[in-house]
């Protein structure tokens, strides 16, 4: 049961009719009961909103920022319902519009649109219905809910791609499609081709040139068909906050531009995103449906605060990467946790990969380290400074055991994972 | 596409779920007003037959009904001018009577007449010739002094209060002889009795001495008793022409009717259209919190020794890199290289350095700012 204003206009009125007319318990019963038999009659006579009939249809993805376009179909078997809808998601679904108006004749269908941006990454789930239904008077009416479900999965809104041209570009330039063609520049033997003045005397094959009769140049390509393995960490070291997005977010974003790099060189690429469990598994998606289902698996994927148990993830990997590959490790460098838990277990990942980790640094530590003006900045300051040494020293003893180390603000990192890929392959060590 | 299924319940479920529980409220409410209307007395206050206070007359009432007489306890004067022959009826010593009433009580035919501590109006319609003596007894135990036979039974009892003088032709009792508690006067074919002491036959005073006898020979001659106790509204002395009421009296009404609108608006706007929608949210830790933390350690424990450390080890290491000095290297090498790059002097340059540990607040703040100036040399030299 619901009133309106009109309810509260005609208690008013009674009101006045009280004071004006009849100022008596019978003026009060006369009030009383012209106002209550008004709503009873309107709310007999409003359309039942039960009987109401909804299904939805529209988009079930949206990258995060983006606006996705759901639409509720209401149909009315029952008598005329006239008055508001609303369409109410979680708040993080973001619901643009206000509620709907509703004007719907015995059997008759409309469609409404509900307009979502979402605030944050994974399944944003539509909650429930609510139709409120005047009467015909328009003093009072009924409400009734129903519960139409359906579920926007917002995804890694992947911001990095900006850089991925720019890096498509060098990897052409490595690749061989452009130009210059030199050793170093890969390792994997592509043609021979006639000498021409100006090229390195030192990739001249003299094998085939002896069988040919003129100087023949060997080229190289870098290597194709090498498996790329992403570990995602989404255990409480990925929790922490850096600008205004979990370390968590800063990794996904990392770990798509790498894929899109990767995939393009004509690499496998695979996924994992791990901590006590394994929370999202993609294992060597067709080229074409790498970003997509790395995308999907990752929407939902939030940090949980345990320790994540590195044995797992070195035992995934190991279980899926048969020949040599690039293994990149998504984390915190936090001492404590990457010398107690990481360290011991990594050895037989080395022996077999290459190991890239890679991680998110906070601005806010440098910020910390630089303010002195007072005590508790020097303070600040002095816990700075031991935090970066550490970390620092963390960084030397994991180069020290063959791990290449990977340290960048959140705006920085993305780009500078994809240039580590790329010096890799370039240097030839995939 | 998806399918929509209705939520909550219709009013059919609401009826079916409610009836129970309101059936067991109902009749809960209804056996409790029904207890509470049977076990109001009729009557209340002091010298009331159903009041068991101290002032009260409950023990009273019991003793007459045990012997017989039927006690029937009224605040309504239409009790007391109801038709009255071979009845008894007692008036209570508080409440004002006008006169009218005091007439139509005397028209009534009562066969006995009991006025407790009766006020001169009363004394002068229903007992005339007794006035009050404005003398007051004081409570002790008397002898009756008289030849009332109810008091001669009763004997000595404890008495005192107003007393009254009366015609010769009237018997009196419980007195000197002129100020008197208890006045019989016999008038055409009815018996009147006026006693001035009500505190003798309360609750607490009933059992001493021969105050119940006194009490059962006074007031039980009769079958009938009617216990009649006025209240103050009754009487004319109410103020009903004291000129026009504060407030008008519809104000009353229109604040019923206000309270009404208030709580229809209160009905519009507290219905939400639907509940709050609920979710998980995700833990929020800034990712610098943990560093933070120390830093509150350290200034807590004045833990200056571990922050110089680290402020003069960040320094070191920045040096070391900007001048290209080995990590390994000597500190007097390093003092050297810096003091020469810099234009420090080689003792201050050591002291920054590899100095003691700071000894109060003032030296850390100096020490850091003396590192901030030498790293900034380096950045910007």
């Amino acid at each position: 049961m619901v009133l309106t204003g009109r309810a509260a206009v005609l208690a008013g009125v009674g009101v006045l009719f009280v004071a004006l007319v009849l100022p008596s318990w019978g003026g009060i019963g006369l009030v009383i009961a012209a106002v209550v038999l008004v709503c009873l009659v309107d709310i007999l006579l409003a359309g039942s909103p039960r009987r109401l009939q909804f299904s939805r249809e529209g988009d079930t993805a949206v990258r995060l920022g983006q606006q996705a376009v759901v639409q509720l179909l209401v149909a009315n078997p029952g008598r005329r319902v006239k008055g508001l809808l609303r369409d109410a998601w979680v708040p993080s679904a973001g619901v643009q519009d206000p509620p709907h108006r509703l004007d719907l004749p015995h059997g008759e269908r409309r469609r409404l649109t509900t307009h979502l941006v979402p605030t944050r990454r994974g399944d944003r789930q539509a909650d429930r219905v609510t139709v409120r239904s005047i009467g015909p008077l328009g003093f009072a009416g009924r409400q009734g809910s129903h519960r139409v479900d359906w579920t926007v999965r917002a995804l890694p809104p992947f911001n990095s791609r900006k850089h991925l041209p720019s890096r498509l570009a060098r990897l052409r330039e490595l690749d061989g499609r452009t130009a210059l063609l030199v050793r170093g520049q890969g390792t994997e033997f592509d043609s021979l081709r006639d000498y021409v003045p100006g090229d390195d005397v030192r990739s001249i094959d003299w094998r085939a040139t002896a069988r040919r009769g003129n100087v023949v140049l060997r080229t190289w390509r870098p290597e194709r068909d090498r498996q790329v393995a992403i570990v995602i960490d989404s255990g409480r070291m990925s929790a922490g906050r850096v600008g205004d997005a979990p370390r968590l977010d800063h990794a996904m974003d990392a770990a798509l531009l790498l894929a899109a790099l990767a995939t393009r060189a004509g690499d496998r690429v695979s996924l994992l995103a791990c901590d006590s469990a394994v929370r999202a598994d993609v294992r060597r998606p067709a080229p074409e449906d790498v970003l997509p289902s790395f995308v999907n698996a990752l929407a939902p994927v939030e940090a949980e605060l345990v320790q994540t148990d590195f044995r797992i993830v070195v035992s995934q990997v190991l279980e899926r990467l048969g020949q040599r590959s690039l293994v990149v490790l998504l984390t915190g460098l936090d001492p404590a946790v990457i010398e107690e838990s990481l360290l011991p277990v990594i050895a037989p990942l080395l022996r077999r990969h290459v190991v890239v980790l890679a991680s998110v640094a906070d601005p806010r530590l440098t910020e910390l380290e630089a303010t002195r003006t007072d005590l508790i900045d020097v303070y600040n300051a002095a816990s700075a400074a031991r935090t970066r040494l550490d970390r620092d020293r963390l960084t030397a003893t994991l180069t020290r055991a063959g791990v290449t180390v990977v340290d960048e603000n959140p705006d920085q990192i993305a780009p500078a994972l994809a240039d580590t890929y790329l010096a890799l392959k370039k240097a030839g060590r995939l | 596409m998806s399918t929509s299924t209705p939520v909550g319940r219709t009013a059919g479920e609401s009826w079916r779920l409610l009836r129970k529980p309101l059936l067991i409220t109902g009749v809960i409410v209804l056996v409790s007003i029904v207890v509470m209307i049977a076990s109001i007395a009729p009557t209340s206050g002091p010298f009331s037959p159903d009041s068991t206070e101290q002032n009260g007359a409950r023990a009273l009432s019991n003793l007459l009904q045990k012997h017989g007489v039927k006690v029937t306890g009224s605040e309504y004067l239409a009790d007391a001018v109801e038709s009255g022959e071979g009845k008894t009826l007692l008036i209570g010593p508080n409440g004002q009577l006008d006169r009218d009433d005091l007439r139509r009580i005397a028209d009534a035919r009562w066969s006995h007449l009991i006025l407790i501590r009766p006020g001169d109006r009363a004394l002068e319609i229903l007992a005339p010739g007794v006035r009050d003596s404005a003398q007051n007894l004081s409570y002790s135990s008397r002898q009756p002094g008289c030849d009332l036979p109810a008091a001669v039974k009763a004997g000595t009892a404890e008495v005192g209060g107003a007393a009254y003088t009366a015609p010769p032709s009237a018997k009196v009792c419980y007195g000197d002889g002129i100020n008197n508690t208890v006045v019989r006067l016999e008038t055409a074919g009815r018996i009147v009795d006026v006693v001035g002491t009500s505190r003798t036959f309360t609750n607490a005073e009933l059992a001493d001495d021969g105050n119940a006898a006194l009490a059962l020979n006074l007031i039980g001659t009769h079958q009938n008793l009617t216990w009649y106790l006025p209240q103050y509204e009754a009487g004319d002395s109410v103020a009903d022409d004291s000129g026009p009421p504060l407030v008008p009296p519809s104000v009353r009404y229109i604040a019923w009717a206000l309270a009404f609108a208030a709580l229809i608006v209160a009905i519009w706007r507290g219905r939400r259209l639907g509940p709050v929608v609920v979710e998980r949210l995700p833990v929020i830790v800034h990712a610098a919190e943990t560093t933070e933390g120390r830093a509150r350690l350290y200034r807590r424990s004045r833990a200056r020794d571990r922050a110089a450390a680290a402020l003069r080890e960040s320094a070191l290491g920045q040096l070391q890199k900007a001048h290209g000095i080995p990590r390994r290297a000597e500190p007097s090498a390093v003092v050297a290289t810096i003091a020469t790059r810099t234009g420090w002097d080689p003792l201050l340059v050591h002291e920054v350095l590899y100095g003691m540990p700071p000894m109060d607040d003032v030296a850390l703040l100096n020490l850091s700012d003396q590192l901030d100036v030498l790293t900034q040399e380096v950045r910007h030299p």
